[in-house]
């Protein structure tokens, strides 16, 4: 790998959507991505966006064009409907959910690949609904994203972030089927879980505007250094993010009173 | 009229101006980059999207690609949707009206007539590109039509420089046709030799040098194989002779390796383009190594 600097990406016309649409993803993944976290079941919304993909490919089989607005109906079809089936196993066996979650998206993802056997362009439909990539989005998928995450964040306002089961479910499904289509499903995971996990220390608002901080400045950097170092964008955002949450763990706020410094403190 | 003439002129020297500033030309594949190299040498810049151990099916998205189109004056693709993935995204991020549409989107496919083009699309037969087998640059025949369309395209463009484009190829087609009769003649004994195939990428070199391909590690192309189809395949494979299990050197190893050593068959990897081994450095290197590797195992 030659790691010649490249100044010609580095523009704003390129740049800007990809950059817009991570701050939109990071709208509603920040907040939900606390709830993810202090849930224990981080690995959901994989299940969630594989489950989406399962209804895209059902959809084919019943001869949805797949150019046309019914494979969105169909994936936030699907996606709503496992979003119900965890809420209510969420209910039923709480302390199996993880597991539950894990066996989901194998089914999920091992039933696309079965129902694509004899149909590989689907298969490249299902690459294209997992693996969006962040610079290829257009305006015109960032307004019906834009304006569906803001539908969901006035949700989350109005009931204070406090989501009940089948509430945060619905939300949560709605939220990655958007977000997986924008910039796939590495940096949906990333979005949710890094900014959470690097202010877990904090709590109120506090923890909500630094996590949004991090979530920011990561996709930012990672942006700006994808395109002066050439690399694919949307991995080196990953990268980019789990370094500024290292990074904020320097600031004497987001570090203080960590969870696990508690604990080693009560058992002292 | 004759008042309006020298203004025509001027508009027609700021015009031709930056034609001066040489052309700038964007191929997403290595055998378009090196066909360029060989009709327009330094009059032009050229900036490859793919190397030849990429799958040009899908490619990462980087920012540099969106800004490489951007300042591009001439696109050259393979078009018949081989690169349907990734090439319209690019196009559209570009913004580059000069490359969307026009003299200056060149799709190789356009200028040829494509093999395996369905009589009618039906999602059973697998991966089929309903505009034909996209893998055409296999076929020296075929790069030779290419050749002369896109040096058309070139002078349209570049008019300043026309007299050197119109040199060089036919410079090209005289050593690209001794060549052809020199792949030719060494490839003789390939006639007629069956081959299995890991995808349907073969179908041009296959016609040319009168391979027959008796099957094919995926039963439809893209669909991966399953257990039936490859104990047929091994028996297929021992019962006729077959000279190689072939693979391009951008695709994984472990299927034509299984079947090669439940049969005995040699798998051999061949470039598919320039790029794709060490000897392929351009077009010509690209066929030399092709039959060389062929010939190798028929021995």
């Amino acid at each position: 790998m030659s790691l010649e600097l490249n100044w010609d990406g580095l523009d704003a016309s390129i740049l800007g959507p990809a950059c817009l649409a991570g701050l939109i993803v990071l709208a509603t993944h920040v907040p939900l991505g606390k709830q993810v976290l202090s849930r224990g079941i981080i690995f959901i919304d994989l299940a969630i966006a594989q489950i989406a993909a399962l209804g895209v490919i059902l959809a084919h089989f019943c001869g949805v064009d797949e150019q046309s607005f019914g494979v969105q109906i169909a994936a936030a079809t699907a996606a709503l409907a496992g979003a119900g089936l965890l809420a209510w196993t969420d209910k039923r066996w709480p302390e199996y959910q993880e597991p539950l979650i894990g066996t989901l998206f194998v089914l999920a993802a091992t039933g696309s690949l079965l129902l694509l056997a004899n149909n590989p362009q689907g298969g490249e439909n299902l690459k294209d609904l997992l693996v969006g990539q962040i610079l290829w989005v257009s305006f015109a998928q960032l307004i019906p994203a834009a304006i569906l995450s803001a539908v969901l964040l006035v949700f989350l306002w109005l009931r204070r972030g406090r989501l009940t089961g089948l509430f945060f479910y619905a939300l949560f499904a709605l939220a990655i089927t958007v977000s997986v289509q924008l910039v796939g499903v590495y940096l949906v995971f990333a979005s949710l879980i890094v900014p959470a996990l690097a202010t877990a220390g904090m709590s109120g608002r506090w923890r909500l505007s630094a996590a949004y901080v991090i979530g920011a400045l990561g996709y930012a950097s990672g942006l700006v250094l994808s395109a002066v170092f050439d690399l694919p964008s949307g991995a080196l955002i990953v990268w980019t993010l789990a370094a500024c949450a290292l990074l904020a763990q320097l600031v004497p706020a987001v570090r203080r009173s960590h969870p696990a410094h508690i604990e080693v403190g009560k058992q002292v | 009229m004759k008042k309006f003439f020298p203004i025509v002129l001027l508009l027609a020297s700021t015009i031709a101006a930056p034609a001066h500033a040489s052309l700038k030309v964007f191929a997403c594949e290595p055998e378009w980059g090196s066909l360029l190299q060989e009709l327009a040498g330094d009059k032009i810049t050229v900036d490859v999207a793919t190397s030849a151990l990429q799958d040009v099916h899908q490619i990462e998205a980087k920012p540099s690609l969106i800004a490489k189109v951007r300042r591009a004056d001439l696109v050259v693709c393979t078009g018949a949707d081989l690169e349907v993935g990734w090439l319209p995204q690019l196009l559209r991020q570009s913004g580059n009206p000069k490359v969307i549409s026009g003299a200056g989107n060149f799709m190789a496919a356009n200028q040829i007539t494509t093999l395996d083009k369905p009589t009618q699309l039906d999602r059973a037969a697998g991966d089929v590109h309903p505009q034909g087998n996209p893998h055409f640059q296999m076929d020296p025949y075929r790069v030779l039509t290419i050749a002369k369309a896109l040096d058309a395209r070139l002078v349209q463009l570049d008019a300043a420089n026309a007299a050197v484009y119109q040199k060089r190829l036919a410079d090209f087609s005289a050593r690209w046709s001794a060549a052809i009769k020199r792949w030719e003649v060494k490839a003789a004994p390939l006639k007629g030799r069956k081959i299995i195939v890991q995808h349907s990428s073969w179908v041009y070199l296959e016609r040319w040098l009168g391979l027959e391909q008796i099957g094919a590690l995926e039963p439809k192309p893209g669909v991966p194989p399953t257990s039936a189809h490859l104990a047929s395949l091994i028996g297929t494979a021992k019962s006729s002779n077959t000279l190689a299990i072939v693979r391009a050197a951008y695709q994984d190893s472990k299927s034509s390796l299984w079947l090669s050593e439940r049969t005995g068959v040699p798998a051999v990897v061949l470039p598919l383009t320039v790029g794709g081994d060490a000897q392929s450095k351009d077009l010509f290197s690209l066929f030399d190594s092709t039959v060389d590797k062929l010939l190798s195992v028929a021995k």
